[in-house]
């Protein structure tokens, strides 16, 4: 490539100067000298451009054989089209090799159950729920108001200790709602790790996680309809 | 002979009204003793939600209301857990995509 353009480069001569003669002068030699190269060479780097796109379009499907076993050994020649697919196997073989536990799903097995109660007849306490707000590293307000929403429910935490949330509510319900979380608030999109932090930032809430660096936005907690449950009379009295 | 530069291009032209229409989030809440209602907040305007709902009463063999409030719209309230049947049925029936349907809830 260096070749054909080395005519042009004379650095004896300057650039403003002479320039435009130079252009006009050496244009025509050097475009002759340019065919004559293109025609010549027979080697790839040399093609002319339209017929090099047209080998391009062949070279992917000859490498797609012999990608597969050149990858890993890494030939010399540049003139190699590996496909994408190819060398993304082949990062991750990398990946592999040296990091064996990195691309495993570690699915939050320390995460204690949530324990739940029953208050009266229409209540439900969850004991442990600053405790696990605190494993999984989030705010107790954030998990609360996304529980609440949720579960369409109301509730409120009782002396730092257990949340009491109104009705009837078994183990695995709650425990599905606050897999839910988890996977949204919680668990990195990208590298699925829990190693993550809730940061606000103007207006928005970013999940930046601490393991793969990712940043990513998530969307607030908004509750939507509430239907009318219970009695009419109280609200009514309620509300006025 | 307009001059090309000058024509205003949109962007947006071939994204084919993608996020034209919001969410529809499936609720449910609870009653008193086992019984819940499902609530279904986000179906577009064009159709018409007292017609969806007659079809689903029937089907899912309950009763059921639309509500309208200013925030939310219309909102079609039915009596039990009906959150899967009927976000199969707004699948089946082509009224939303299994993307635009949350379903929230235990």
């Amino acid at each position: 490539m260096d070749e054909p353009a080395e005519p042009m480069f004379d650095p004896s001569i300057k650039k403003k100067k002479n320039r435009k003669k130079e252009l006009a002068e050496e244009t025509p030699a050097v475009d002759e000298e340019l065919e004559a190269d293109f025609n010549l060479e027979t080697k790839k780097k040399k093609k002319p451009p339209k017929e090099r796109l047209a080998a391009a379009a062949e070279q992917p499907e000859e490498d797609g054989g012999q990608g597969a076993a050149s990858a890993v050994e890494g030939d010399g020649s540049e003139d190699k089209d590996y496909s994408y697919s190819e060398l993304l196997s082949r990062a991750f073989r990398a990946m592999m090799e040296r990091n064996p536990d990195m691309l495993s799903e570690k699915k939050k097995v320390v995460m204690k159950p949530p324990s739940l109660m029953r208050v009266g007849t229409k209540k439900t306490a969850f004991a442990n729920f600053t405790e696990i707000s605190k494993q999984i590293r989030r705010k107790p307000d954030h998990l609360l108001a996304y529980l609440l929403t949720e579960l369409g429910t109301t509730g409120s935490v009782d002396g730092n200790n257990q949340l009491i949330i109104k009705g009837r509510f078994q183990t695995k319900n709650i425990e599905s709602v606050l897999r839910s979380y988890i996977k949204e608030y919680v668990m990195c999109h990208t590298c699925r790790s829990h190693d993550t932090e809730l940061v606000k930032e103007t207006r928005l809430f970013f999940l930046q996680c601490s393991t793969c660096g990712s940043r990513c936005s998530v969307a607030s907690i908004k509750s939507g309809f509430q239907a009318q449950v219970g009695r009419r009379a109280a609200q009514r009295a309620k509300a006025t | 002979m307009s001059i090309q530069n000058l024509q205003r291009y949109d962007p947006f032209a071939d994204e084919g009204n993608a996020s034209n229409e919001s969410d529809i989030h499936i609720r449910i809440q609870q009653r008193n003793g086992k019984k819940t209602l499902t609530t279904v907040q986000g179906i577009d305007e064009k159709y018409d939600k007292r017609k969806i709902l007659k079809y689903c009463k029937k089907e899912f063999a309950c009763n059921g209301t639309v509500v309208s409030r200013e925030e939310y719209g219309e909102v079609i309230q039915m009596q039990g857990d009906q959150r899967e049947r009927i976000a199969d049925w707004l699948i089946r029936n082509k009224i939303a995509d299994k993307e635009k349907i949350k379903v929230h809830g235990f």
